[in-house]
């Protein structure tokens, strides 16, 4: 009777608090949002069930105080790896690559194999849309501060503007690793809802004349200058600024190897095996730190409102340079390629497509809005560098 | 209190310096593609309008020079052309017609004699 007893006790049901409840359900949901909507399913589904694990009483799948204990300096277990690997579960491990900045630094290897930089390196006057689009990380960065939160904080939190789910994980992990678990969910969320988000921004602030504005074909990009252009980047940027040198050299070691052609085993590699493994890695880990201690709490929701502010500034900045290149630039560019600056590649450029074909069925914009779009990418990497200098 | 408790010069001198180090070194990139498209950018040489007359000249009296310049068009239907030539993806068609005599072995499966008559009895 005794171990019966007891085997009841040790149950889940028997230990669970109505937080955890709650953050199953919430668990459900994200499953629900990602399966069925298919809401960026390939990183939400393994974030939802990665949440799902971490918040099953006594699963012992993941020990929020062993990080905790991580990060005190009074602590003896400061910056041990040792005792996450001899006491942590199997998401502490797995974590462990999101820790150490190892993950989104993989994944980018994978983004950079799958990017053509042909159209920013055809006109790189995009990447000044790309930076433009980065205005809604700083003025994040400003309403966080005024909200309470603290500048470490609020860089993390700002950086939900710049639409880059990597880039967001890694700038958390390394300034505000208590609050990866909501800012990575907002990032991707919001990243799924491009195509809600961004059409009435650049609707209101553009008029239908020049949306319907047809921008001249691209020039055509060696296969030289595409071998060059990823090790001129790497250079120059790192040079520039060194914080920003894990996540642009692993976007140009993986672009590199696509373009050289000479490694095409390790190019596919990259882009399938390697990121499809990291990805799973990544999202349950991240998931995982969405504990109900973590996750329940006023903060949360203020950081998804202003994850949405930020991704609708940065769109916005995008749109309002390129209108404002119009004004001093002889040839004229549709004012809609901007609002692809944000990352969220490829989402942004096609949603440029689609809200420029509304007013002129014959206007392909695609390719232009790439650009700015890859540009994107480079811009965010190089803001969280900054922020990284300046905050970290 | 809260307010008074932000180091606002530090968070304004983030958001101003921050920002603008992202376009100054997004500008600095400029610079270098604009130099590397420059030096690397391939060159269609140009067919200057002199020997382009007397190509003209050769091919047809009535050509002008100008109509020697080619459309994307053109451009795009002569690289489809030589891209089916040196691939292979055009059929070749047989020179030569000639009808076969086809022979057929003996069998008994589609003889008629064993086949129908056989069985009419």
């Amino acid at each position: 009777m005794a171990e019966i007893l007891e085997f009841f006790q040790t149950m889940g049901f028997m230990n669970m608090s109505w937080q955890q409840g709650v953050m199953l359900i919430i668990s459900f949901f994200l499953l629900y949002l990602a399966i069925k909507k298919q809401y960026e399913p390939l990183l939400l589904l393994p974030i939802a069930f990665g949440m799902l694990l971490t918040n099953l009483p006594n699963a012992g799948m993941y020990h929020s105080e062993l990080w905790t204990n991580f990060l005190d300096a009074t602590h003896p277990d400061y910056h041990s790896y040792g005792a996450i690997m001899r006491e942590g579960g199997l998401l502490d491990i797995l974590y462990i690559g999101v820790k150490a900045g190892v993950y989104p630094c993989l994944i980018f290897i994978g983004v950079g194999a799958m990017t053509d930089f042909g159209p920013l390196i055809a006109n790189p006057k995009s990447l000044l849309l790309g930076a433009a689009a980065q205005l809604g990380i700083f003025l994040t960065f400003l309403a966080a501060n005024a909200l309470g939160f603290n500048e470490a904080e609020a860089g993390s939190i700002g950086i939900i503007g710049g639409a880059d789910g990597p880039t967001s994980i890694f700038l958390t992990s390394k300034l505000a690793p208590h609050l990866l678990g909501p800012i990575a969910i907002a990032a991707y969320s919001y990243m799924a809802l491009v195509p809600v988000i961004q059409p009435p921004i650049m609707r209101a602030l553009t008029t239908k004349k020049e949306r319907a504005i047809k921008m001249r074909q691209l020039r055509t990009v060696s296969k030289t200058e595409k071998i060059v252009f990823p090790i001129v980047i790497t250079a120059v940027v790192a040079l520039i600024l060194p914080d920003a040198a894990p996540l642009i050299g692993c976007l140009m070691l993986g672009n590199l190897m696509k373009e050289c052609g000479v490694v095409d085993r390790l190019s596919k590699t990259a882009q399938n095996e390697l990121m499809n493994i990291v990805v799973i890695f990544l999202g349950l880990s991240v998931g995982a730190t969405a504990t109900a201690a973590s996750f329940l709490n006023i903060r949360t929701l203020m950081i998804l409102a202003m994850g949405i502010i930020a991704f609708s500034c940065g769109s916005a900045g995008g749109v309002l340079l390129a209108k404002l290149m119009n004004v001093f630039s002889k040839e004229k560019i549709n004012p809609l390629i901007g609002s692809a600056g944000v990352s969220a590649v490829p989402m942004a450029a096609r949603v440029s497509q689609t809200v420029g074909q509304e007013e002129n069925p014959s206007n392909f914009l695609l390719m232009h809005a790439m650009g700015p779009n890859v540009a994107g990418v480079i811009g965010s990497a190089v803001a969280a560098g900054i922020l990284l200098t300046m905050l970290g | 209190m809260l307010y008074l408790a932000i180091n606002w010069p530090h968070v304004w001198l983030v958001t101003i310096v921050g920002f603008c180090m992202v376009v100054l070194l997004l500008v600095v990139l400029i610079f270098f593609l604009k130099v590397f498209g420059f030096i690397m950018k391939p060159k269609v040489k140009a067919v200057k309008p002199q020997q382009a007359a007397c190509e003209t000249v050769a091919v047809s009296q009535d050509t002008k020079s100008e109509d020697m310049t080619l459309t994307a068009n053109a451009m795009a239907a002569i690289a489809m052309a030589l891209h089916l030539y040196y691939n292979g993806v055009h059929d070749e068609e047989p020179t030569q017609v000639t009808i076969k005599k086809v022979e057929r072995r003996y069998s008994p499966w589609n003889s008629k004699l064993y086949g129908m008559n056989n069985l009419h009895r």
